[in-house]
């Protein structure tokens, strides 16, 4: 017998149903079949056997004893009971409790189903119990009539004969019989089966062993095509569900199913029919046997709500290895092709390594294998979000590979690759980009790269094995990284973490990748539910939090460069995008990532310090782009493409960044409950902060305060006075300081806190400044102005010229753009989404009909905001037309630059969109507010974060949110206190509001 | 036909003229520069010399008449080129000697055009249009290349059917490093919607294209606007000696419009490189080119 083409794939997940499938009777000779169970969880297959005997004969029957690390799990007694067998034997896992009034129960069902049965003239009896379950035998004379040595096609005419004489309607209208005792017997979700002989009322079922086989693989990043579920009965008998198909559980609908039975009632298109019983079993199972011994490439769940296809037009293949890239917070690589083309731009980087120019050091380039070049014709590709790989898949060429950067062990790296004969090669094991003063040698096993600068060096060890059998070759490619000036010691760290890395081995790397992926998940899940582009909207929604998820280390310092390290534009530098955009999403799904951003602006205040002092003024002074040691990098000029100079202005006036790092601070603080942050180290980011705005504001004669020559996120306006986001973010640095100031004092009796040491003269100071600090809030028209004599400019309006995005400094020119109240980006508006307490009441809408027609949209990090504020308004669906732009800025290259990097900003905006925004979430002190506005294109959204320390999930639809939290939680949903006390979700029904105000809205036309 | 060779020695005879050559290595690559009795001449010669020079071929000039005028004859001595007269209409001779293997291109003024439709004259268009070689056409108001072409500026659409004659066709050819300046002008359709830093994004943005497009160019200007204006301003700096346009040949209303205004506003020669895809110049679509003058 020959495997068919769908079992031509590696299972990590194995469900063997043991009635029927492997064993047809207690007495048969299993042996071989334990053997290649062992053999195969040996291997980190993790195996369910699946029956209704009691686990005892099980275990008796199969004596497996596999010693890992893929786990063998027994699930007996008809689902009610999970063992785990080990080399040291069988454990408990699992096992439904049972209360005497539910046996009592089955009792009165099952001797209820007797008695109707008899008075209809059908004998029947009860033949088994045990805690959960009662099985009747509907024909007990069937030994003495010789009706049960039939075969099951012959037998069941006869029984459909004898419930005819019963004028009962075949096997349906028995279950339906047994359903109805259970019900009048009081059991709750009772199982009803039948089969050619029995009929079984039942408290668990194999539904439950397979949901327990489900939760257990998806613990382990194991999902659907990964899994293999083998069993008989799967289709239908009698028209009742055969025995194995309770197997068919929702969870594993996209697993691979194989009957080994006759199944003569037919199965569900999901299922293929292979018959052969044990043998093929064993057939099957010595196949994934032989893939794994031959290191085949494994696979992925080719689900489309978690694999990204990626492009295979030669002309994006840059693009292509952006959105391809795979980071784990500490390095990261493109999706490059195995054979660098010409046009392929290759990068390995870490984050926050720079060389002595502060751009982003390029390391060796571990992905490279001598396959046959694909550049005119890319191979097809695809990221795996759930798992964090990347695969590809080379039609032409027959290349197989699968690589990933390890979010288990940080250090570690792996490709593999696989071809027929003769295709794939060994050759060049790294490759060093050009010009990165890098070399390649050989160092014990290993082959080392190094490259970069004295000012940072970036470190590989690779190790390669080559194995081959049935005219395939496989390449298994190791590798690890340091980093460290010292090039010697670098490439001694990095030989020791392949080492480690070599002693772990492929698979059992990449099963602690999907492993931590799926818990990665677990805190951070996103579910949009609606129609197609729904669907579409949630794998963008995912890609967002995949990336954001790889962006920072859980530890340490992060520098989250704009384009994190997929892609070198910006040099890897680090802007407001990652204090403002990034971090405010990591608060919630990784806690300890933001705290490492903050970590590393901390460890950058003497630099800001440094910068304020050169300036003239006292406290820190964050730069616009930072790198390596917090010194202001950003470019003064560049030269344009006649060689003339362009200035660059930010660097000098976009000094909203100071307040931003302090807004960053308070908000991990208020987010994650982390009070301690700010009576420690974060106290000095809003305390030094606050000092620098109060030696940089200037009092006129009227005894106002402003912030000359600054530039705000509207950078279409360069260089401005007074601008309200800016303004608005230093006025409240400036009380937030003097708060955490004071606080210090109080607790130090008065004395110096920070390092002025100027006491309460200083808070006072700080006080009386916030107050003299104009806003440009324009109480009559309740709107601000966006920055002084903003409302003088030509009132153009972006719809006169293109619909937005567009960036519209390029089509008018930027002398008529800034002479016009055109504006970039979110600049007032963003005054209300990072501080939506301080603006009047009513503002929000105002400033939102007032701007959003002048907003180009023309920065990525701008439609995101917008859309968060359109839904808290309660017009999600104008929301959803920006979220949509915003969540594709990359997948659909709308910018024309992802071919040097993803936009983090934006994809930190597109999480805060959907939990600020559709989910309406905040914190006030030690409450969360729930508030959702749906769009209509999608009846739920359902999120996963931790808020003030517990992990939370908010399911919300236009009706009702549900919201799921292991710990007590003060809430406030859609203006209801409620109390959530942990355990049990809670359910709070919500009125349909945002078709309602959304309809308000339109009849009020900005 | 007759000849009139550079130096006088021996005129060869009709019959030399129609002897076919013996078989020998690939005959020296040749640009045709078709000469006519007006203020052009000296401009057609001389971008005809440099142009070749560039593309490591021989010069020849050629004048469609009855006679070969004295002032040519002279032109032509005075650069060390051999003029030849051709017989017959114009237009038409001019097509058939492109049709001669060894030729690459031909140079031809922009001619007069009355009706005021062309921004050239009948037969530049009617050779432009049919030629399956180069044409460098020279605008009425071009004084000729000063001396080598160094830089020759390449306003690409940045679709693959418009690059392909540039990667394939001309590239391979240039001998002397001439450096190759792309410039992509952005329209309202193909602007990029965002740009998070215009300046910075377009060294991204160029890098891009020139990978896509021409990776061998030694820079890309990127624009936003008219594709002619665009032009005409970088001309205008003197940073470019040529202009080359990719074109599909079809001048139908409405097609062609960057060609004809380029031309309408050039005072450097304008090297037109017909697009020929599998199909078929003719089977192009329309945002294949940039359209016919």
């Amino acid at each position: 017998m020959t495997i068919p083409e769908t079992l031509d794939a590696t299972f990590e997940g194995i469900l063997l149903d043991w009635e029927g499938t492997v064993a047809h009777g207690r007495a048969v000779d299993v042996h071989g079949l334990q053997g290649r169970i062992d053999a195969l969880c040996g291997f980190g297959v993790h195996v369910f056997v699946v029956s209704a005997m009691s686990v005892e004969d099980l275990d008796a029957q199969l004596a497996a004893r596999p010693s890992g690390p893929g786990r063998l799990y027994l699930c007996g007694n008809h689902g009610a009971e999970v063992f785990r067998a080990t080399d040291r034997g069988v454990d408990l896992v699992f096992r439904r409790s049972w209360m005497p009034q539910e046996a009592a129960a089955l009792d009165r069902a099952a001797a209820s189903v007797v008695a109707e049965l008899e008075a209809r003239g059908l004998m029947a009896k009860v033949v088994a119990g045990g805690p959960n379950l009662r099985r009747i035998d509907l024909i007990p004379d069937a030994e003495g009539t010789g009706t049960a040595r039939l075969h099951v096609t012959d037998m069941l005419p006869a029984l459909q004969a004898r419930l005819a004489q019963a004028d009962i309607a075949g096997l349906p209208g028995v279950v339906e019989l047994v359903r109805h005792a259970a019900g009048r017997a009081g059991l709750e979700n009772p199982r009803a089966t039948a089969d050619v002989r029995y009929v079984e009322i039942s408290l668990a079922d194999k539904s439950d062993s397979a949901r327990f086989a489900a939760r257990v693989l998806a613990d382990e990043g194991v999902t659907g095509s990964l899994v293999l579920v083998v069993g008989v009965e799967l289709g239908s008998l009698g028209g009742v569900p055969g025995s194995g198909s309770a197997m068919l559980v929702d969870e594993l609908s996209r697993a691979v199913v194989v009957s080994l039975g006759d199944e003569p009632g037919g199965v569900a298109p999901c299922v293929q029919v292979l018959g052969g019983g044990l043998p093929r079993a064993l057939e099957i199972l010595d196949a994934q046997l032989e893939r794994r011994a031959a290191h085949r490439v494994p696979g992925v769940d080719d689900d489309p709500r978690w694999v990204v296809p990626l492009s295979q037009d030669p002309s994006k293949v840059r693009v292509t290895e952006t959105l391809g890239a795979l980071a784990n917070g500490r390095v990261g690589v493109r999706g490059s092709a195995e054979h660098l083309g010409p046009h392929a731009s290759a990068l390995f980087a870490a984050a926050g390594l720079y060389d002595d120019q502060s751009r982003l050091v390029h390391g060796p380039i571990w992905t490279v294998a001598d396959v046959p070049d694909d550049s005119s014709q890319p191979a097809a590709s695809a990221v795996d979000l759930r798992t964090g790989v990347l695969v590809r898949a080379d039609a032409k060429s027959g290349v197989r590979s699968l690589r990933f950067v390890s979010s288990d062990r940080v250090h570690a790296m792996a490709l593999r690759a696989e071809a027929v004969d003769g295709v794939l090669v060994p050759g060049d094991v790294l490759d060093v980009p050009d010009g990165g003063g890098g070399r390649i040698r050989r160092r014990g096993g290993a082959t080392v790269a190094s490259s970069g600068s004295p000012a940072g060096r970036l470190t590989v060890a690779a190790r390669e094995r080559w194995s081959g059998s049935g005219g395939r070759v496989t390449l298994e490619r190791l590798c690890a990284w340091s980093t460290g000036r010292d090039r010697p010691s670098a490439e001694r760290r990095a030989a020791r973490q392949l080492a480690r890395a070599a002693s772990v081995g492929f698979d059992a790397l990449l099963a602690g990748q999907r492993r931590a992926w799926a818990q990665r998940w677990r805190g951070a899940g996103v579910t949009i539910v609606g129609g197609p582009e729904a669907a579409r909207d949630e794998l963008a929604a995912r890609f967002s939090v995949f990336h954001l998820l790889a962006a920072a280390a859980a530890g340490g310092e992060a520098a989250v460069g704009a384009r994190g390290v997929t892609g070198d534009a910006y040099d890897g530098h680090v802007f407001w995008d990652a204090d403002m955009f990034v971090l405010p999403a990591l608060v919630a799904l990784r806690p300890e990532a933001a705290r490492a951003m903050l970590e590393y602006r901390i460890r950058r205040l003497p630099a800001a310090r440094a910068e304020a002092a050169a300036r003239g003024h006292r406290g820190a002074r964050f730069p616009w782009e930072s790198a390596r040691d917090g010194s202001d990098v950003t470019p003064r000029l560049v030269h344009g493409p006649h060689g003339e100079p362009i200035p660059i202005l930010t660097g000098s006036h976009e000094e909203h960044i100071v307040a931003d790092v302090a807004w960053a601070a308070v908000r991990y603080a208020e987010w994650t409950g982390d009070a301690a942050f700010l009576e420690g180290p974060g106290r000095d980011l809003v305390v030094e902060t606050a000092r620098y705005w109060a030696s940089r504001a200037r009092l006129d004669r009227a005894g106002r305060a402003h912030l000359y020559g600054v530039m705000g996120p509207d950078e279409y306006h360069e260089v401005v006075d007074d601008n309200a986001f800016t303004n608005v973010m230093a006025r409240w640095n400036l009380e937030r300081g003097a708060e955490l100031l004071e606080q210090v004092q109080g607790s130090t009796g008065g004395g110096a806190s920070g390092r002025e040491g100027s006491g309460g003269a200083e808070v006072a100071a700080w006080r009386d400044l916030a107050e003299r600090l104009v806003d440009g809030f324009v109480a009559e028209r309740g709107i601000y102005e966006q920055f002084a004599g903003y409302f003088g400019l030509e009132p153009l309006v972006v719809s006169d010229f293109a619909r937005p995005p567009v960036a519209i400094d390029v089509m008018l020119g930027p002398e008529r753009v800034r002479t016009s109240q055109l504006i970039k980006q979110a600049d007032v508006l963003m005054i209300h989404h990072v501080l939506p307490t301080v603006p009047p009441r009513g503002s929000l809408e105002r400033c939102i009909d007032f701007y959003e027609p002048r907003t180009a949209h023309g920065s990525s990090l701008s439609p995101a905001i917008s859309a968060a504020l359109l839904a808290r308004v309660g017009r999600p669906d104008e929301a959803l037309d920006l979220f949509r732009t915003a969540a594709r800025i990359d997948l659909d290259d709308v910018t024309g630059t992802t071919a040097g990097g993803l936009h983090l900003a934006a994809m930190g905006g597109v999480w805060q969109a959907l939990a600020y925004g559709f989910l309406g979430v905040r914190t006030d002190r030690r409450r969360v507010v729930v508030d959702p506005h749906l769009p209509s294109a999608w009846s739920e959204l359902s999120m996963r974060f931790r808020v003030l320390g517990v992990p939370v999930e908010v399911r919300a639809s236009h009706d009702v949110v549900v919201i799921t939290s292991s710990s007590p939680l003060q809430l406030a949903v859609a203006g209801t206190e409620v109390e959530h006390r942990g355990g049990e979700p809670l359910v709070v029904p919500i009125r349909s509001r945002s078709r309602a105000v959304m309809t308000a809205a339109k009849r009020s036309p900005s | 036909m007759t000849e009139i060779p550079p130096t006088p020695p021996t005129p060869p005879t009709p019959q030399d003229l129609e002897r076919p050559h013996p078989p020998q290595a690939p005959p020296m690559p040749i640009v045709l520069a078709a000469l006519e009795q007006d203020d052009s001449s000296s401009s057609v010669l001389g971008t005809g010399v440099q142009f070749a020079a560039m593309i490591g071929a021989g010069v020849e000039a050629l004048h469609a008449g009855t006679s070969l005028p004295a002032t040519l004859c002279m032109l032509a001595r005075r650069v060390g080129v051999a003029l030849r007269r051709v017989d017959g209409p114009a237009d038409r001779a001019l097509v058939a000697e492109l049709e001669r293997p060894e030729v690459r291109a031909i140079v031809v003024g922009a001619g007069l055009e009355r009706s005021g439709h062309h921004p050239v004259g009948p037969t530049t268009r009617y050779v432009a249009e049919r030629s399956s070689k180069f044409v460098v056409i020279v605008p009425v108001a071009s004084r000729g290349p000063e001396g080598p072409l160094r830089h020759l500026l390449v306003p690409l659409e940045g679709t693959e059917s418009s690059s392909r004659p540039i990667l394939e066709a001309l590239l391979p050819l240039l001998v002397t490093g001439a450096e190759v300046d792309v410039l992509h002008v952005f329209t309202e359709e193909t602007l990029p919607r965002m740009l998070d830093h215009p300046v910075r994004d377009f060294e991204l943005i160029g890098r891009e294209f020139l990978a896509k497009h021409c990776p061998s160019a030694s820079r890309i200007l990127l624009r936003a606007g008219s594709v002619a204006d665009r032009v005409r301003e970088v001309c205008d700096k003197g940073q470019c000696d040529m202009i080359v346009l990719s074109w599909s040949q079809v001048s139908s209303v409405g097609r062609a419009r960057v060609v004809r205004d380029v031309l309408s506003t050039s005072a450097i020669p304008v090297l037109l490189l017909p697009v020929v895809g599998d199909e078929g110049p003719t089977a192009l679509p329309d945002a294949s080119s940039h359209g016919a003058p």
